[in-house]
């Protein structure tokens, strides 16, 4: 599974750093500070509540290939 | 007898506004608005247009649903927050006499992009989750002696006790201004909120009064830096140039008009709430780590701020045509209370699968200091529930509420038995 987020839409809600501090690192302004993240496994859950809190709808979760 | 709230007069209705998207609104003065806000919000849910045109207030656009807030807020090109154009402003002022008092401008929350940006990176770190989290210890320690001071008492009026001292206290810790300048802040926050809305010239001689009270220190830190906000500010650079005195002004009187009596509507709004709800109160308590998530939902259940914005330019925004200069109010009490998006809208439920709201707004000019009214609002509850039994309204007092671009708790009578 992979994190993509559209790094430009990101107004620094930081609600996804609220979900998980590790998977969604933040910069020195409280912005997102990667574009795309390979979510390690065991953290799938975390990524999908990380990416449904952000108000902006910037972060999208790709799953693997069946 | 209550006073009965006058509407503001009604204006012409305008060429291209139709019967259809025309609701009458006072979003000031209209009775059941008053009465119970939150309530109103729902009727205008259920019974106005999504997108409608008031006559009051000069007459504007309201945007009540989510979607028409989430769109607006995050298209800045149309939905311009220069309600007045920051042109038409430095012209104003460019014909002042060079020795007139200064005037103080709440950048960039009247700004667009890009100029928006060059005012708000300055100070994005400074209130970014992990600056504000290191302040998470002091505001507890405030938020405890103000709630250890009517503990004992089995009852008070809450938004005077502790809702309006907490921010106060809380924004001259972190400017770094005076203890002493409490009662002076606390009562130019008073004076902010008992203000009738429309006299530009009083609301600008308020600000002066805001900028004068922290003068000194602003001077005082140029020379002598410490470790507070007044002081970075001095070694920051607004779009490569050095910060002024004016800037360091400017940043205090937004940091004032918007994160004080907003941070003390939102605790009102939730205390109110909680003394609604005995049983939410005892779940609280017995599992405290259930508090963030509802500081949240009661965020969106009472979303309180009313953000305004100027047309740009001629648009058909959601099927209804807009003329530029038209204003238009972010509704954001709507949006948060949409029950499209939100079903059961008007249930407080902990856990709304995660789903967020936009009670700091959408887009760019989302709240700055939203990370710190959080951590506010989070630690108020928390201590709030572990130092006082059960709390409930007093019966004989009931809530008063005011309407505008905040919806406010004025009087809120707690009783408890000890």
């Amino acid at each position: 599974m992979k994190i993509r987020i559209d790094k430009a839409g990101c107004v620094g809600n930081a609600r996804c750093w609220a979900v998980s501090e590790s998977l969604f690192p933040l910069d020195d302004d409280g912005y997102i500070l990667v574009e795309e993240i390979d979510v390690p496994p065991g953290m799938e859950a975390q990524a999908r509540r990380g990416a449904r809190a952000c108000p902006e709808r910037v972060i999208e979760i790709i799953e693997d290939d069946a | 007898m209550t006073e009965a709230a006058t509407l503001t007069e009604a204006v012409p209705t305008p060429g291209h506004v139709t019967d259809a998207v025309f609701y009458d609104f006072d979003m000031f003065f209209d009775p059941a608005y008053l009465a119970d806000p939150h309530k109103r919000v729902q009727d205008l849910l259920d019974n106005a247009p999504p997108v409608f045109w008031t006559p009051r207030n000069g007459g504007h656009w309201m945007l009540v649903s989510h979607s028409a807030n989430f769109e607006a807020a995050r298209d800045t090109e149309t939905f311009s927050s220069e309600v007045i154009p920051h042109a038409q402003i430095e012209a104003i002022l460019a014909q002042l006499p060079a020795d007139s008092p200064p005037i103080p401008r709440a950048y960039p929350i009247n700004l667009d992009p890009p100029l928006h940006g060059k005012y708000r990176q300055p100070v994005q770190g400074v209130f970014s989750p992990k600056a504000i989290n290191k302040l998470k210890e002091s505001i507890r320690k405030l938020a405890g002696e103000l709630l250890d001071e009517i503990a004992g008492e089995g009852v008070c009026e809450f938004m005077s006790t502790v809702a309006q001292p907490l921010p106060v206290q809380v924004f001259l810790k972190l400017l770094g201004l005076p203890v002493e300048k409490f009662q002076t802040y606390s009562a130019l926050v008073k004076a902010h909120l008992s203000a009738a809305s429309g006299d530009s010239g009083a609301a600008l001689a308020r600000l002066q009064d805001v900028a004068n009270a922290m003068r000194d220190t602003i001077l005082a830190r140029r020379d002598d830096p410490r470790d507070d906000l007044i002081s970075l500010l001095w070694s920051v650079e607004i779009d490569g140039q050095p910060t002024t005195q004016q800037d360091i002004e400017n940043y205090g009187v937004l940091m004032f008009i918007a994160g004080l009596d907003t941070v003390m509507q939102g605790i009102g709004h939730g205390v109110r709430h909680l003394a609604l709800n005995p049983e939410l109160q005892d779940e609280l308590r017995a599992d405290p780590a259930l508090i963030g998530d509802a500081t949240e939902e009661l965020l969106r259940r009472y979303t309180f701020t009313v953000p305004p914005r100027r047309l740009n330019k001629d648009i058909v925004f959601e099927g209804v045509q807009m003329k530029k200069d038209d204003r238009a109010m972010l509704f954001l009490p709507g949006a948060d209370l949409d029950p499209r998006e939100f079903p059961d809208s008007a249930r407080f439920e902990l856990n709304r699968g995660g789903k967020p709201h936009i009670a700091f707004n959408a887009g760019p000019h989302r709240c700055l200091g939203s990370h710190l009214a959080r951590v506010e609002l989070n630690i108020l509850y928390e201590e709030l529930l572990a130092r006082l039994p059960r709390f409930r309204l007093d019966p004989d007092r009931p809530v008063k509420f005011s309407g505008g671009h905040i919806i406010g708790v004025q009087e809120l009578h707690l009783l408890w038995d000890n």
